[in-house]
């Protein structure tokens, strides 16, 4: 199957860099799949589920943030955090959505509940992805 | 005589080695958390590259000339985020940061507000009693890519409710173990496009790529998380710098301490001899007498 060149880039690290035969990425729009020789394209990246195929095999992560960006064939997915299937500390996450829940319970004004939003998306991707793999 | 100004020549000597065990000790810290920030400082370039270059992208296809974070106030005032280190003892490492930060107050014409990061910083700027943003980011080492990533959504979000209307970062650039200096760089309003040679050089890019969504949405967007992304920068590369100008201070301390060690080992064999000189004439004249 053909290929395409993917890197994904987080703050801290390089997640994953290499050829890849499919991405799906939830984007702002709604979920999206590259394959190779896509067309040139940018788009914002939700948070959500992503699933890096390589040589037949699917891996799954929760991503948050930022974009996408198709260039000839060199596809950057660049995230805040991203997280494969198994690095998932499943715990924590549920732990993180508990938090995030009471944070919207108290939440007084429109910044601090976007942020628990944020917070509680985040959580609940992390643990669909964990539980599904 | 002799013998009181022997103890306290043993005194010193003692207080100096207790000092050079401490700054041995900071010296072999600074080294080892050195090479981590070091290696930290490198991980984060490819993301800050990435974002900078989708931002030209988008940008370079916009059909108005820039978006509203391109946008040139008149009077701006002036966020200076300052990021120094939580301690002292780092040679000029705090000062030279406050130093410039001062002198870029002074170009931009009172007009300014802090966000100083880092202990230092915190109580230095409200020691001055300047107008600060706000004084929680107290603990720079604890101070990882969320907290970067949400203080860029907040510097974003003052620049569109206009409470702010140019955003300058000040931080110490880790050049080499020897060498780190003050920088500073601009993050708001973005800097106009260059007008390069398009279609020569390979970066740049021929065909207008699909867009997801409206060009300045997706700015709206990957804005806030490029500003993180700079700070988040600016941090490993001054958490860098910070241990670099420690263990140059340290080392620098340590060979002070060694001078002065001999010095005084020196001054302490001197006084011990002169003192059993003492004795042996004093023994020898009372033998004389009988």
């Amino acid at each position: 199957m053909n290929t395409f060149h993917l890197e994904v880039v987080a703050p801290d690290c390089t997640p994953f860099c290499g050829e890849a035969e499919r991405l799906l990425v939830k984007t702002t729009e709604g979920y999206i799949e590259i394959l190779s020789n896509h067309t040139d394209y940018l788009a914002t990246v939700d948070t959500g589920k992503a699933k890096i195929t390589v040589n037949g095999k699917a891996r799954v992560a929760s991503v948050s943030g930022c974009f996408l960006s198709v260039k000839k064939n060199n596809v950057k997915l660049v995230v805040n955090t991203f997280e494969f299937a198994d690095e998932i500390d499943l715990n924590r996450a549920l732990r993180a959505k508990e938090i995030a829940e009471q944070m919207i319970k108290e939440a007084s004004d429109k910044e601090s509940m976007a942020k628990a939003q944020a917070k509680l998306m985040r959580a609940i991707a992390r643990i669909s992805v964990a539980k599904n793999k | 005589m002799g013998s009181a100004s022997l103890l306290e020549i043993k005194r010193s000597i003692k207080s100096v080695q207790s000092t050079m065990q401490i700054t041995k000790a900071m010296e072999l810290v600074a080294t080892s958390k050195l090479r981590r920030a070091k290696e930290r400082a490198e991980q984060t370039r490819p993301y800050h590259k990435a974002l900078s270059e989708a931002i030209d992208r988008i940008r370079s296809y916009e059909a108005t000339t820039g978006s509203v974070f391109a946008e040139q106030r008149k009077d701006p005032k002036t966020c200076i985020i300052v990021v120094a280190g939580d301690r002292g003892l780092a040679g000029g490492f705090n000062n030279n940061v406050f130093r410039l930060a001062a002198s870029i107050a002074e170009k931009e014409g009172g007009n300014c507000c802090y966000l100083p990061i880092g202990k230092k910083a915190v109580e230095r700027f409200t020691y001055e009693k300047k107008e600060i943003l706000t004084d929680s980011f107290v603990n720079v080492s604890s101070f990882g890519v969320s907290k970067s990533i949400a203080l860029g959504n907040t510097l974003a979000d003052y620049f569109l409710k206009g409470t702010i209307d140019k955003a300058v970062i000040v931080y110490t650039e880790f050049v080499s173990m020897l060498s780190q200096v003050p920088t500073s760089s601009t993050l708001l309003p973005l800097s106009p496009l260059e007008n390069t040679a398009s279609g020569e050089n390979e970066s740049s890019f021929s065909d207008e790529p699909l867009y997801e969504s409206s060009p300045d949405e997706m700015l709206k967007r990957i804005v806030p998380s490029y500003l993180g992304g700079s700070i988040y920068i600016a941090l490993c590369e001054s958490f860098a710098a910070e241990c670099g100008a420690r263990r140059t201070a340290m080392n620098s301390a340590n060979k002070n301490a060694e001078e002065m060690l001999n010095n005084l080992s020196l001054g302490f064999n001197r006084a011990r001899q002169a003192v059993i000189t003492q004795e042996i004439t004093e023994i020898v004249s009372g033998a004389d007498a009988l």
